[in-house]
């Protein structure tokens, strides 16, 4: 395996195969992970107000029939199983539900998924070049920019939604930026160093 | 969880204006504060009628009369980073740009901002106050520590809008459509009073939209400021906040617009420290006028006597930096 | 008081000696590295599953029906609604067949059950419903019909003292009254030069982690599998597995990756029983996640604190005498509420009287919340110390340093080392505290101060932990440990040990934890205890691979053990590197595929305690105009041992001093205690915790390392909790430093900073 983690290393160094081994117990996490039984049942009693709607998330065109009510956190996890964005609170106030609309961070949760049609959706799952890490995530690695992980995929989008938009901020600047994103791990002086040094890495700076 | 409801998506204002007015249909701008609402059962609705089609609502584009307009669906990050608005109108950009989060600032619209509900928490939680058709204020001997100073009458909220007092401050109006037309209305009466209407905090009726906001030119050599105090360094609320719009050719003020938020049920402006100050020397006297004139007439309740002090402060701080 | 729940004593006689003589670490080669996490890649790749995130076919979802009274009694349940409402498949509530559980306990009986019909806050469970989908489930909780007696209610802890109170359990309000110390504190006061006395006041706090309560429960014929967000599996199975009257065996809890705790998930939960109840009911697995407002009412809390102290000192600064009364409350049904131990043990004091007070009210359950108690009692202590520092003149770090307790007074144990001394002054000199003192505070309207406060832990960790490790035959590693990683880097620290030991990369290998049907028992990730509980066993474990492995070497080698080294993955004699053989060329590895190493924690040393220390410094600047308080740097100096990682130490460090802020400036649960006793800000937006904003960019960890070898193994000590012991009292007094105003209550919100402001001006 040694061997075979020097092939498949990645540009950025860090590849999932580099820590698969690591896995352990969330393997069996995994057998079990399934699609939520959510919205099947309901899709049934409610058939006539339901809405298609057409998205784009992370690349892929998708369609799903939603209810109006739906929003985009429960579309994204229960219907398209995309588990990385996280609910925290469900009412704007946490930041741990972060994606890009169009480019911009914002809420999933307080975003309908009726208000997502015929835009590009991108979750932390999209910001990952196939299975190596995307710049802000393998900054976040090497800074150790988070303790339980739980708000990590809405930081990581929005720092890249900042990225994006300023591609070269202070650390004032990303202070700011990253005030929509709670963690009560407290993990936020990492965070700030992990930002800063994804603005580098995306500029094309040392790997 | 949200409570069902059906979606329409118009493309025009007059396909909205008509979805508006059927009964139980609630405007969705950004969606930030509504959706909000209907989660936490503040109101109920039937019918969402998304105003995300409607193209004709965004941006922002100079007026004839050497204003501003600023559409209703213009983001607040859009105002915050507007270069005209962050140099003439510097109030609207700094008010934009302290409201909410980075996220909600992206989403959330100048008109859904100026249109949000309060966030008075008995009117947010599950207590039937008397905002919500109930027959009690909770706030009168409950927990007061955000409510107002200002302007209550039988409820005591506070308007939770950041960018309506930096936009009262500087004269603006608002238009707004209806089936049976449009009208324009200067934002200064926009707002109501408990006294007013104790269900709602501004004019307008079920089906009536606000389609842009209308900024007057401003005299050269104004200058204008938002300073906001909250509890916490982001995605709160101001306990009290000033826009303050002034001109002063010369040594002495010429005109002065000092509208608070935080304090009252609506933008309120200390008329009587605009008094003091027009037409004075901005000097440590007449600062001294001022800030005393400022809180003229508050009526603190049990836990937010702070808010005269924090008043007094922020108009003393402001000023001094003008000076 | 005691967080009893949580933590059993430790019981060190009941352990076995060590089995080998492990010598403590010299100088180590991947210990203390700041290495990125070994599970980095799932956690900023959103392939980590949580629970939360969790789904097994056939899932049902569960809500819980709860009191929206805080003192009522169910006089009438008509669960006929609810039940015929779509997808419901089971309704529960206290006459359900097998749900009579006793609950809370009071001296030697239950005093409430699982559904209480007499429901004590506003927020106790009263009945539960399972259903296909989460919305339909929450529908149908709001259906079921009760009609409550609604009684009058009690949250004041002074009121709730007196006999006119309503009682909350039988028995009255009296949780416990303790008075203790020693010495003669008249005596003291009497020889003292300056006497001061002060009250205190500290908030109530909610842990409210990222990741809401959950749980998923799954019957398999008799046996239970439950996978939870938690902080202990091995708790949270025995106290199920009581509950439902099931053998350990039959019940199996797992939690791999956790969205944060801080104490409120080390304890068994009434929503996991009630998974558990209702997928028995139906058959079904039924996942229960409670909603953000509910992680804000009814799962715990730092008890709010008032705090009398009274403090004598010469003017040399000898400490001469400390009296405290501590009054908190832990709610309805409490967890403990209060910790005098600050008081008692952190500064050498001969006369010393505490007393403890105790008391139930009509709000939500206290739990465990990082360091219970103690950042509390340092608000008090460390302010109080700060001011009689004013009155004698003299600096507050050289009076704590005049004041150092070189062992616990509390039981005259002496320390296995301390490093608070040096956590002082290192922290001093890190900080420039002398010129930044000196500095002028300002005239104008902005202010600035500096302000510093001390601490420690009180626990010395449970040493009960055993820990497999599996060597397989081409060299990679399987570490099997029940420890829970809940966010401090666990799993990276503890794989840590086992490449020092065995020199295997970090990337081969594999971990199992936190699941009570696969890995050992270890106590739960609370207390500042999984590094310094759980290193030694590992360490042990791959020790004990080790000494197979070089038994295996020397009948390969024809060699005596003792000649023989381990070095880089490879075994050879001491005197003939070139004999070296890789360890996937043992043929008696080869022959037996896996050489399985078992190892336990030693106990702790006799008649020593081992603890950790802290000093923590704050610069902030204060708006006088505004009652704006920014905290512009954070210095922490900790002594807790040797440093296993560097960047989960700083990490953890800085994190404590972020919820630290947090005490200090802004977090604070309201009840609308004159109406209707509910919390008015059970939410992320009216209950403020701090952001990105609120927190310093400038933060440095100064790690202390006393080289401890007695402690345990690795001579690491816990880190958690006291990272958030000082940090709030050091903004208090860095306050003060600006301003000549004390804030006594916390936080200090800029209403509470303008009253006091205004106060001093006579207003
Ligand atoms: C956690 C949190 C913190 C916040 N902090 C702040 C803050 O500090 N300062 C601040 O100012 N705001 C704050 N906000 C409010 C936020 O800025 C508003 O939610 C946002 O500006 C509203 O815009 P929206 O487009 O999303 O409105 P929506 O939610 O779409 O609408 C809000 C209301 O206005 C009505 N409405 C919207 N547009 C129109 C229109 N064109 N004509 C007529 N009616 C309309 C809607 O029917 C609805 O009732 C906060 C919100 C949250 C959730
Ligand atoms: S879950 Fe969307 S902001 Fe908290
Ligand atoms: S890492 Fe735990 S909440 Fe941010």
């Amino acid at each position: 395996m040694g061997k075979d983690s020097d092939q498949t290393r990645s540009q950025s160094g860090i590849s999932r195969r580099n820590f698969i081994g690591t896995l352990g117990a969330g393997a069996l996490g995994a057998a079990v992970a399934g699609p939520g039984t959510a919205t099947t049942q309901e899709a049934q009693s409610a058939a006539d107000g339901h809405l298609v709607v057409a998205l784009r998330v992370n690349g892929r065109q998708v369609r799903a029939a939603i209810e109006p009510r739906h929003t985009l956190l429960e579309v994204l996890r229960d219907q398209l199983e995309l588990t990385g964005t996280k609910p925290g609170c469900a009412r704007g106030e946490c930041g741990a539900c972060s994606v890009l609309m169009d480019g911009v961070p914002r809420y999933s949760c307080m975003t309908l998924a009726a208000e997502a049609d015929g835009h590009e959706i991108t979750t932390v799952e999209g910001v990952m070049q196939g299975e190596e890490l995307g710049h802000v995530q393998q900054a976040f690695v090497e800074h150790d920019a988070f303790q339980c992980g739980y708000c990590t995929p809405g930081q990581v989008m929005a720092a890249e939604g900042l990225l994006r938009r300023s591609p070269n901020p202070s650390i004032e600047e990303i202070q700011e930026g990253m005030s929509g994103n709670l963690c009560r791990c407290g993990a936020y002086a990492h965070i700030f160093k992990a930002v800063s040094r994804a603005a580098e890495l995306k500029r094309g700076g040392e790997v | 969880m949200l409570p069902n409801f059906t979606y329409e998506r118009p493309g025009s204002v007059d396909e909205a204006l008509e979805h508006g007015s059927s009964e139980g249909a609630v405007l969705h701008a950004g969606g930030t504060d509504l959706l909000g609402c209907l989660r936490d059962g503040v109101f109920s609705a039937k019918k969402v009628v998304s105003l995300s089609g409607l193209e004709e609502l965004r941006g922002i584009s100079p007026t004839r009369d050497g204003g501003l307009r600023v559409g209703a669906l213009t983001t607040l990050t859009g105002v915050a980073s507007d270069p005209t608005i962050a140099e003439r109108y510097t109030v609207l950009a700094q008010a934009a740009a302290s409201a909410a989060s980075p996220q909600l600032r992206n989403q959330g619209t100048i008109g859904g901002n100026i249109c949000q509900r309060p966030r008075c928490w008995y009117f947010r939680g599950d207590w039937h106050c008397l905002r919500k058709g109930g027959d009690t204020c909770y706030a009168i001997a409950g927990e007061n520590h955000f409510h107002c100073i200002f302007g209550g009458s039988g409820c005591y909220i506070v308007h939770p809008s950041d960018t309506a007092p930096a936009l009262q401050a500087l004269g603006a109006s608002v238009r707004i459509a209806s089936r049976s037309g449009s009208r324009t209305v200067p934002i200064e009466s926009f707002f109501l009073l408990p006294a007013d209407d104790i269900q709602r905090e501004n004019l307008l009726e079920p089906g009536e939209l606000v389609t842009e906001v209308l900024l007057p030119p401003v005299a050269s050599g104004t200058r204008s400021v938002y300073r906001k105090v909250r509890d916490r360094g982001a995605w709160d609320f101001a306990l009290a906040g000033l826009a303050a719009v002034v001109t002063m050719p010369g040594d002495s003020v010429e005109t002065a617009s000092l509208v608070l938020s935080g304090v009252a049920p609506k933008p309120w402006r200390a008329a009587e420290a605009e008094g003091a100050l027009t037409g004075a020397r901005l000097d440590a006297e007449t600062i001294a006028r001022v800030v005393a004139a400022s809180v003229a007439g508050a009526l603190p309740l049990e836990h937010n006597g702070y808010k005269v002090a924090l008043v007094r402060g922020l108009m003393e701080e402001t000023l001094r930096a003008l000076a | 008081m005691k967080y009893y729940l949580e933590w059993p004593e430790p019981d060190p006689t009941n352990l076995p000696p060590p089995a080998q003589d492990i010598e403590p670490w010299g100088e180590t080669r991947v210990v203390g590295k700041p290495l990125p996490r070994v599970d980095a890649y799932e956690r900023v790749s959103g392939t980590a599953l949580y629970t939360l995130d969790m789904a097994l076919p056939d899932m049902l979802h569960g809500a819980i029906l709860r009191c929206p009274h805080a003192h009522a009694r169910v006089t009438r349940l008509d669960t006929g609604r609810a039940q015929a409402m779509p997808g419901v498949r089971a309704v529960i509530t206290a006459a359900t067949p097998g749900a009579a559980i006793p609950w809370y306990f009071r001296g030697q009986g239950p005093t409430s059950m699982l559904f209480d019909e007499h429901c004590r806050y506003a927020g106790d469970e009263v009945a539960a419903v399972a259903a296909e989908t989460p919305h339909q489930a929450i529908l149908a909780a709001r259906a079921i019909d009760v009609e409550y007696e609604v009684l009058p209610f009690v949250q004041d802890d002074a009121v709730a003292l007196t006999p006119e109170a309503p009682a909350i359990h039988e028995g009255g309000n009296i949780l416990g009254q303790e008075t203790s110390g020693r010495g003669d504190v008249e005596a003291g006061f009497a020889g003292a030069d300056v006497v001061l006395e002060q009250t205190y006041h500290t908030p109530c706090e909610i842990h409210t982690p990222m990741e809401t309560f959950v749980t998923i429960a799954r019957w398999d014929g008799n046996r239970l599998t439950v996978w939870d967000s938690n902080q202990g599996v091995f708790g949270i199975q025995a106290n199920l597995a009581r509950a439902l009257r099931l053998p350990l065996t039959s019940v199996r809890v797992i939690c791999n990756y956790m969205g944060g705790g801080f104490g409120s998930k080390l304890g068994l939960s009434k929503y996991t029983v009630i998974a558990a109840l209702l997928a028995r009911t139906t058959a079904r697995p039924v996942k229960i996640a409670l909603t953000r407002e509910e992680s804000f009412i009814c799962v715990g809390n730092r008890a709010a604190n008032t705090i009398k102290l009274k403090a004598g000192v010469k003017r040399d600064g000898t400490l001469t005498a400390l009296d405290a009364v501590f009054l908190g409350s832990g709610g309805a049904y409490p967890a403990g509420a209060t910790s005098t131990y600050l008081v008692q043990a952190l500064y050498l004091c001969p006369n010393v009287r505490v007393e403890d007070n105790e008391v139930y009210t009509n709000a939500g359950p206290s739990r465990a919340f990082r360091a219970p108690g103690m950042p509390n009692c340092a608000w008090a202590l460390e302010q109080m110390m700060d001011a009689l520092a004013t009155e004698i003149d003299m600096d507050p770090v050289e009076f704590r340093l005049k004041n150092i307790a070189t062992f616990l007074q509390i039981n005259d144990t002496p320390y296995t080392s301390i490093g608070l001394r040096e956590c002082l002054s290192d922290g001093a000199k890190a900080f420039g505290w002398s010129e930044a003192r000196a500095r002028p505070r300002g005239r104008g309207h902005v202010r600035r101060g500096v302000g510093m406060a001390a601490g420690m832990w009180a626990y010395p960790g449970d040493p009960r932990a055993t820990v497999i490790v599996k060597l397989f035959a081409d060299g990679s590693v399987n570490l099997n440990m029940g420890a829970s990683d809940i966010g401090t880097g666990t799993k990276t620290v503890m794989a840590m040990v086992v490449a020092e030991e065995l020199g295997v990369p970090l990337d081969r290998i594999q971990i199992e934890h936190a699941d009570t049907g696969t890995t050992q028992n270890a106590p739960s990730s609370g207390g500042s205890q999984t590094v310094l509980v759980s290193a030694p066993a590992v360490r042990a474990a791959a020790i004990e691979v080790k000494r197979q492995l070089l038994e295996l070497a020397a009948a390969q080698l024809e060699r005596p053990v003792e000649q023989l080294v381990f070095q880089d993955g490879e075994i050879m004699p001491a005197d003939a590197p070139d004999q070296a053989v890789a360890l996937a060329d043992l043929r008696g590895l080869r022959g037996r595929q896996v050489i399985v190493g078992v190892g336990r924690r030693h106990p702790h040393p006799e008649g020593k305690i081992a603890l950790p220390f802290a000093a923590q410094f704050a610069e902030v600047e204060v708006n006088i105009l505004t009652g704006e308080v920014r905290v512009l740097r954070l210095v922490a100096a900790h002594d807790s041992g040797r440093v296993m990682n560097k960047l989960t130490y700083e990490n953890q460090v800085f994190g404590g001093m972020a919820m630290g802020i947090g005490l200090g400036l802004t977090e604070e649960r309201i009840l609308d205690s004159r109406q209707t006793g509910k919390v008015v800000n059970a939410n992320w937006h009216d209950y403020k915790i701090p952001t990105a904003k609120d927190v310093p960019i400038d933060q440095t960890c100064v790690p202390i390392d006393p080289h401890d070898t007695e402690c345990n193994t690795t001579g690491a000590k816990g880190l958690g909790e006291p990272a958030h012991i000082p940090t709030a009292a050091a903004i208090a007094n860095a306050v003060y430093h600006a301003t000549g105003v004390r804030v006594t209550d916390a936080p200090i919100t800029r209403g509470r900073m303008l009253s006091a402001l205004a106060e001093r001006r006579g207003e």
